[in-house]
């Protein structure tokens, strides 16, 4: 049993180096982010991880009405349309699902094909496509359109791990209810919905992060200062050859960063059952 | 003459069949569909038909592109029109045989049962199909027509029309050598990227699941809400910040890390190789994190009776491992890699905002780090190659979906799902 | 069942048809695109970044002399043709837009840009190199706004004044003697062709050949003709030595070096106008000259970048776009905007006022204007910046020879000037 001992020991030990040194990877960046949105001057030559005079400059400077930098307005762009996207995305999909799920109509084995296949080539593929069909409806700088368009984009993958999940919810509670004589709708919204609620937070994740992360379709449909999102606008901090500004970035990727987060590791057991169940079955 | 018969006839204009089996409401519905339809639709149609047929033919009255994405939506448009059609005469016909067959004709108030029942599945989903049209079937059919066409610097609006040119952009592709050696190029380095760099986030992904799922490690909760955090942050945040990170001369990973352990400064945004380097190590740190969440959940579900009979057995640990962890966790998870993979293979965000595909390569179009959706984006916004960029697109397109359809079925996932 | 089938088919295809009989863009369709929305009826200009203060009361005065609203929006110089083709047709395009002036011929070959009507006396008070820029076969696109080239700015306190190097083999030696690993002495961003000319055209290299009316031969590209391959082979000296840090290559490059300038690590850089404001706010006691002279006596040569006020195509009120680009540049308001955007102007008679003159930068600019010549104003030039510098970068990190690196980039450049240029 010595030995046994022995080796877990030397088990753990090295189980618990690995997870030290991982966890360092993870919070490295993520503090110097920090430290420099702290320090003063712009360019990143000079930046440490811990500021010699740090100076709130930086997260001034995001709220100062520059036109260049309209950091509040961006903000509340990007809240708004995530926002409304989550929204529509969740109604949309789920709505989408439980027809998939629960009858057996005609075209429903080709719409699944498509939908499997639209997943797979990303829609900013088609950006002069996008652009032009904002023109045509005099829609460009809209926030809606590019929330519907948004909401386009999550439908298939989502619907595809919404319909997964519900096939997985025995129909024999449809049928009970059926039999008590409730319509689709209300057996959908009161029995199968709640039913769904780790689904329901995943694709809710899926349809706020979805709008965060794109740069491409936005900068292709928002074409001034005031409609930018933050994507758009904290990259164009970075690339401006001149004026580049990597410590105000820093502050402005914070200010978005923090909320996000801790939302996420608020939430995330929540999702994880959905996520787990959703990818087992896909 | 039999009642279908005249129905079908009258029907050739919407709703006069249906008026004719004295289906009122139904018939008058029609009729009034189809006249807005056509005071609505008949611009665009004339428009759009005749614009994606020419593809303008004045300048600059005329805007190639413009017209021809008006000729796509015509299309969709007349294809629903055609829809409601074809069903306006076989209700008409079928109708008529029952009358012919001496039963009544459906009801108003049963038509409405009907589709409340039968047509439920496509009311609901209808707004959906509907956005997804626009959305994304009408941009990726636009980017498909655009593959035809010779639309490019030199053949674009206001100044020049562009026009319909078949297969030549695709064997430019093949044929010009500096199409052809970037192509393959960045090809290569697009399957690699996928293939590398999605393995890398998913064994990390597991393996460190498992070792956090160990029973004797303490803080769980602690380990796994940090491990959680680069997925929490937003992507293009993360990515901008590496791009900091890395900086040759000033970046903290030369400045402070590397210079830690006395190693030489890595030319990490300059030298292609490592900028792969980078970019496949930022993947992993960005990717694993929900790869470690599912398996955890995978992991929590595995019965421990079968690690106790494993144990009664005298299976060693990493025999445990091997012999159940693994398969369990594999089988349980093959869609997500999958998924894994298809992301990598058109991961735009990590490739644009780390390095702008760079750096820049000798004797290619591309950048050193373009993968093909990279190349595409900037073919289009900076050199205004659109014809050249939308082939592409189709060639992209077919490969992933080719693989897919392969694994899917090889996976059985596919024929459970559909 | 299947006679049904035909029989509806048939009557689909009937009504098709009679859908289809009349087809093209009638009167209506021309009289609704007419119709886009202009409503406040603003001018939009869209000037280069951080260039707005210099024109902000010239416009107001015009504003009020021609009763119109100006706006006017800040955007990069070089990217606002990438935006001009999104927003021109999207109506949320600029009236007059700033361009550099090699992306002419582009812009014109897209028609995103109006030709413009300027009589003869107005064109004659600007420099001719400046107006010549504005041309594509004979016809004008543009009215020159500043003019700019490279220099050489040095840090009084590492480099005396009077002992300044006067050749590009004495910086090196300079260099040689300062250089420590964390300061530099001469620094210069040749990893790119902007910069790197310099030095190639002092020893013969050239981009595109011209022929006697100064036409571009674009299909005679001289970046691998021995005297740029010579000059590629002195420049990979500076980085082969250490003389250059790494970190002043790539896309990063210049913020690096300007850094490293600022914070008095790099005794003299090669840079353009647009950093003596910069530079004077970092508090740094610099000079400025022009740049130096080659082994083989000639000066080192440099990029005349012009910048310009074009109208764009898509403008609605091209005319008045067009009055305004002409205030913007005659001689009185191209001094004023001097006076605080310190771009130099080109106007010729301002080469001799006093205001011009007193400025070492303008001066420098002018003086190393002698030896300078102008970006290639042809669409085919867009395929040469990134091969040569990916090339150049090669050669800079020691990755490939130069004659290698540099004729791999030449075929580079024909290629894809053969396949996104021979449609034309």
């Amino acid at each position: 049993m010595a030995t046994g001992n022995k080796t877990r020991t030397v088990r753990l030990t090295l189980t618990y180096l690995i997870l030290l040194f991982v966890a360092t990877c993870i919070i490295y960046p993520l503090l110097w982010t920090i430290g420099a949105s702290f320090n003063p001057g712009n360019s990143l030559v000079s930046t440490s991880i811990i500021p010699k005079n740090p100076t709130l400059d930086h997260y001034r400077e995001l709220f100062a009405g520059k036109e260049s930098l309209q950091y509040g307005h961006w903000y509340m762009n990007s809240l708004k349309i995530s926002l409304f996207t989550m929204l529509g995305t969740v109604v949309s999909v789920s709505f989408t699902a439980y027809a998939f799920s629960r009858f057996r109509f005609k075209g429903r084995q080709q719409a699944l094909t498509l939908f499997l296949l639209l997943q797979m080539i990303p829609q900013f593929s088609a950006l002069i496509a996008l652009f032009v069909l904002a023109q045509l409806l005099g829609m460009m700088n809209s926030h809606w359109l590019l929330i519907l368009l948004y909401i386009g984009g999550q439908i298939p993958m989502n619907t595809y791990l919404m319909k997964g999940y519900m096939d997985s919810i025995p129909v024999d509670l449809d049928e009970s209810a059926k039999l008590d004589g409730a319509g689709h709708t209300r057996i959908f919204i009161q029995i199968i919905l709640p039913l769904c609620r780790p689904m329901l937070a995943v694709v809710a994740m899926n349809g706020f992060t979805g709008p965060l992360g794109d740069f491409v379709l936005a900068s292709t449909i928002l074409r001034t200062q005031e409609a930018y999102t933050l994507p758009i606008g904290l990259f164009n901090l970075v690339n401006e050859a001149m004026g580049a500004s990597y410590t105000t970035f820093a502050a402005g990727a914070i200010l978005i960063s923090i909320p996000v987060a801790v939302l996420f590791v608020l939430l995330q057991k929540h999702f994880v059952s959905g996520l787990t169940a959703g990818g087992t079955k896909g | 003459m039999q009642h279908r018969k005249i129905g079908l006839v009258l029907s050739i204009i919407p709703g006069l069949g249906q008026l004719y089996h004295r289906q009122w409401m139904k018939g008058g519905l029609l009729l009034a569909v189809s006249i807005a339809f056509w005071i609505a639709f008949a611009d665009l149609l004339n428009m759009g038909l005749w614009g994606i047929v020419t593809l303008g033919t004045e300048v600059p009255r005329d805007n190639s592109i413009f017209l021809l994405a008006q000729g796509i939506i015509a299309i969709i448009v007349l294809l629903f029109g055609i829809g409601l059609y074809v069903f306006n005469l076989r209700d008409a016909y079928r109708n008529g045989e029952k009358r012919d067959q001496g039963v009544r004709p459906d009801s108003l108030w049963s038509d409405y049962r009907n589709l409340m029942d039968q047509g439920y599945p496509y009311l609901v989903s209808g707004p959906s199909l509907f956005l997804l049209i626009f959305a994304v079937i009408f941009p990726i059919l636009f980017s498909f027509a655009l593959a035809f066409t010779n639309y490019d610097l030199y053949h674009s609006p206001p100044a020049k029309l562009a026009d319909w040119v078949g297969f030549s952009t695709f064997a430019q592709i093949f044929t010009v050598d500096i199409w052809r050696s970037t192509f393959f190029d960045v090809l290569s380095w697009t399957i690699v990227w996928t293939l590398v760099a999605s393995t890398l986030q998913v064994s990390l992904g597991i393996f460190l699941a498992v070792l956090v799922n160990q029973k004797e490690v303490q803080f769980k909760r602690v380990i796994r809400t940090i491990f959680v955090l680069p997925w929490a942050v937003p992507g293009f945040v993360t990515i901008l910040v590496f791009a900091g990170l890395f900086n040759d001369s000033f970046g903290a990973i030369n400045l402070d890390i590397l210079s830690l352990f006395g190693l030489d400064p890595v030319l990490w945004l300059t030298d292609e190789k490592w900028t792969r380097v980078a970019l496949v190590f930022m993947q992993g740190w960005l990717g694993f994190p929900y790869v470690f969440l599912v398996t955890t959940g995978v992991l929590q579900s595995i019965p421990n009776d079968l690690y106790e009979a494993a144990t009664i057995d005298g299976a060693s640990m990493f025999a445990k491992f091997r012999h159940i962890t693994m398969p369990m966790v594999l089988i349980a998870m093959s869609p997500i890699i999958i998924t894994q993979f298809t992301f990598n293979f058109n991961n735009f965000n990590i490739i644009y905002l780390f390095n702008g595909g760079g750096p820049s390569v000798p004797g290619s179009n591309a950048g050193g780090t373009d993968i093909l959706v990279s190349w595409i984006y900037k073919l289009t916004m900076q050199s205004g190659q659109y014809a050249l960029a939308a082939a592409l697109t189709i060639l992209l397109s077919i490969f992933v979906i080719a693989i897919a359809l392969w694994q899917f079925r090889r996976t059985n996932a596919f024929k459970e799902g559909a | 069942m299947k006679k049904t089938i035909t029989y509806m088919t048939v009557l689909s295809s009937l009504a098709l048809t009679a859908s289809l009989a009349a087809c093209g863009p009638g009167e209506e369709a021309q009289g609704s695109k007419e119709q886009s929305s202009n409503k406040e009826a603003k001018l939009i200009v869209w000037e280069d970044i951080e260039k707005g203060e210099g024109i902000k009361d010239i416009v107001s005065k015009f504003e009020r002399d021609n009763d119109v609203d100006v706006k006017v929006i800040e955007k990069p110089y070089a990217k606002q043709i990438e935006d001009l083709r999104l927003d021109g047709p999207a109506g949320t395009g600029p009236d007059l837009l700033t361009m550099p002036g090699d992306q002419i011929g582009t812009a014109v070959t897209e028609g995103i840009i109006k030709e413009m009507d300027v009589p003869k006396e107005v064109q004659s008070i600007y420099t001719d190199v400046a107006l010549d820029s504005q041309k594509v076969n004979g016809k004008l696109y543009g009215v020159p706004k500043a003019v700019e080239t490279t220099v050489l700015y040095y840090n009084k306190k590492l480099v005396s004044e009077d002992k300044l190097p006067k050749t590009l083999e004495e910086w090196y030696a300079l260099s040689k003697k300062t250089t420590t690993g964390q300061s530099f002495g001469f620094l210069a961003l040749f990893d790119q062709i902007y910069y790197a000319q310099s030095v190639l055209s002092g020893y013969g290299g050239y981009i595109f050949k011209q022929d006697d009316q100064g036409k571009y031969q674009t299909k005679e590209v001289g970046l691998a003709n021995t005297g740029a391959i010579e000059g590629a082979s002195y420049i990979q000296k500076f980085y082969k030595e250490k003389l250059f840090p790494a970190g002043i290559i790539g896309e990063q490059g210049i913020n690096v070096l300007e850094s490293l300038f600022t914070e008095g690590k790099a005794a003299a850089i090669i840079s353009g106008p647009w950093n003596v404001e910069p530079f004077t706010k970092a508090g740094i006691d610099f000079g400025i000259t022009k740049l130096p002279e080659l082994e083989n006596g000639k000066n080192m040569s440099s990029f005349i970048g012009v910048k310009s006020y074009n109208v764009s195509a898509y403008s609605k009120r091209s005319e008045l776009a067009s009055k305004l680009a002409l205030y913007l540049t005659n001689a009185e308001n191209s001094k004023k905007r001097f006076e605080i955007t310190k771009e130099v102007p080109a106007v010729s008679a301002l080469a001799e006022d006093s205001a011009v003159t007193k400025s070492p930068a303008a001066q420098a600019v002018a003086e190393q204007s002698k030896f300078s010549e102008l970006t290639p104003n042809v669409p085919e030039m867009n395929e040469v910046w990134k091969p040569v510098d990916a090339a150049l970068q090669t050669i800079a990190t020691g990755k490939a020879e130069p004659e290698a690196a540099m004729k791999q980039a030449v075929k580079t450049i024909d290629g894809q000037i053969k396949a996104k240029h021979g449609t034309k």
